[in-house]
């Protein structure tokens, strides 16, 4: 009656000691990404290569989103490929490694030392990554199965690889002549390779896999999810040809196309599946996820008008609305409700992974303040949107007034991170 | 909710479902039973053993260990006396129409 069995022994998820120190750092990095945003409210007003600018954006890119996806894919990897993760020690390896070189490249950005520290920060983060390559890798081609959203994962994950070795490249460029133009002339590419290969794809990837799991929804479509990696790949490599080529700024039209019409097709994907959903009440974490897929627009908008200036060098401010729309808008307010949506789970199994069968165990939901996540979401709104106003019409009193309302907002969300994680059984 | 049950002793079906009933999925806060996780209970009476076949929403679902493990533990609790085997199995896969009326119920539908 029933298809062979894979028996008796458990099924073996990630390891929670492997997954909690990216969650906890990660945390910490979003604290620090907002309050360098305070101090230095002013880098709005110049060009987007200069010390502060490139501290704030490696603190969110690396420190934040890039380290909180290492945490939830290494928990939701075997989902994701329908295999085990392959190695723990792979795993410590690149937190260790990744957990040493952020900090001290983003101080090398920082103080604008372009040479040893620079240097050695980005020595150790591409190490972390070669580690996390080879476990993802390795994991994939282990399990039997490979489906749409493991490509999504091996894509991502190769792109990634490609720009922090660009950006090993760019670092030693500053010092020695390695490259045929100065390492500003490639900034561009390293940044999108970064944003839409990396981070876009993933999300997409882990996205279309979480969003119906959560929702319990009849929707799947691996034919429309297909057609999305063609898209975003397609933008993406189209983009690096056009650079490659130097074709006029006008040629990029097509690459943002592509992208754009990926990112629509995605946003109906999940709109689709949040509709034949039969677990018809959504949680607030779920709906800011939610909310995070219509935020990638806002990105795709704001270039559109950068490629309308860039030709004349006017409007740098709206470079920089850009980048903010993308770490502090869209990658942000994904991880504030999968973080709310996966830690607890984790921290759950930790805890009462035998003793659920003794009586009803608190939720995982109520591992953590659903009072403090609100106002933590009250607060990264505030600060998001006074924060846009404040780049678009360039009012100091605006962008710091947005920037205290997304400390305000990494505050609380350290708060809960560690309420959750400090969590202690209750007695069954 | 369609569990094939090996056995003419309802009695002991009814005292299985009755712990089965208080594991729940963490995430969705639904029963195993209710959601349709348990596809077999099969009672060998001269061996005392009772084998069970159950699956996950999701294969290699993070909360898979604990529930599976809170299964065994709870018809463990129930038949001290015998062996207990869970089988967890992928064929069929789970979907939703496996959900009970009163699970679908729970869940607003």
């Amino acid at each position: 009656m029933f298809g062979p069995g894979i028996g008796g022994a458990m099924q073996q998820t990630t390891n929670y000691r492997v997954v909690l120190p990216f969650y906890l750092y990660a945390s910490i990095f979003f604290l620090i990404g907002a309050g360098l945003l305070l101090l230095h409210t002013d880098v709005t007003e110049t060009h987007y290569f200069n010390p502060y600018t490139l501290a704030i954006t490696h603190t969110m890119a690396l420190g934040w989103g890039t380290m909180i996806i290492f945490g939830a894919s290494h928990q939701l990897l075997p989902v994701m490929i329908e295999g085990k993760l392959s190695s723990d020690t792979l795993a410590y390896l690149t937190f260790g490694f990744a957990a040493i070189g952020i900090p001290i490249l983003i101080y090398g950005f920082y103080i604008f030392h372009t040479g040893w520290v620079l240097q050695i920060g980005a020595i150790l983060v591409n190490l972390a990554i070669i580690f996390y390559l080879i476990n993802v890798f390795r994991s994939s081609f282990r399990s039997k199965t490979r489906n749409i959203h493991s490509w999504f994962v091996l894509t991502a994950t190769l792109w990634l690889f490609t720009t922090t070795f660009y950006g090993l490249l760019l670092v030693f460029n500053f010092s020695e002549s390695i490259l045929p133009k100065d390492s500003v002339s490639y900034l561009s590419i390293h940044a999108h390779i970064g944003i839409i290969g990396w981070f876009l794809l993933m999300v997409m990837g882990v996205g279309s896999r979480l969003i119906p799991m959560f929702l319990i929804s009849k929707y799947t479509n691996d034919k429309n999810l297909w057609m999305i990696f063609g898209l975003v790949n397609g933008g993406l490599i189209s983009f690096l040809l056009f650079r490659i080529l130097g074709l006029t700024t006008s040629s990029y039209y097509l690459s943002v196309m592509l992208i754009l019409v990926g990112v629509i097709l995605f946003g109906l994907h999940c709109k689709k599946a949040y509709d034949v959903r039969i677990r018809k009440s959504v949680d607030e974490q779920m709906k800011t996820s939610l909310l995070s897929v219509l935020q990638m627009l806002l990105p795709i908008l704001a270039l559109v008008i950068i490629l309308a200036f860039l030709p004349s060098g006017k409007h740098q401010n709206i470079a920089l609305l850009y980048g903010f729309c993308i770490f502090f808008g869209w990658i942000t307010a994904i991880i504030l409700g999968m973080t709310f949506k996966t830690l607890p789970f984790i921290v759950w199994n930790k805890v009462y992974h035998k003793k659920a069968y003794k009586g009803k165990t608190p939720a995982p939901k109520e591992l953590f303040s659903e009072k403090i996540y609100h106002a933590m979401l009250i607060a990264y709104l505030f600060g998001f949107l006074v924060f846009i106003v404040g780049v678009i019409i360039l009012n100091n009193y605006l962008l710091k007034a947005g920037a205290v309302g997304l400390v305000i907002a990494s505050v609380l969300y350290v708060a809960n991170t560690f309420k959750t994680f400090l969590h202690q059984p209750k007695k069954l | 909710m369609s569990i094939h049950l090996v056995t003419n002793d309802s009695e002991k079906c009814e005292k299985a479902l009755e712990g089965l009933y208080e594991v729940y999925d963490p995430e969705i806060g639904l029963n195993v039973v209710d959601l349709g996780l348990i596809y077999q209970l099969e009672f060998l009476e001269e061996e005392k053993e009772l084998n069970a076949a159950m699956t996950l929403t999701t294969q290699f679902c993070p909360m898979g260990d604990s529930i599976q493990s809170n299964v065994t533990q709870s018809l463990t609790h129930a038949f001290p006396e015998w062996r207990i085997n869970v089988e967890l199995t992928f064929d069929p896969p789970w979907d939703y129409t496996k959900i009970s009326p009163e699970g679908r119920e729970f869940l607003g539908q």
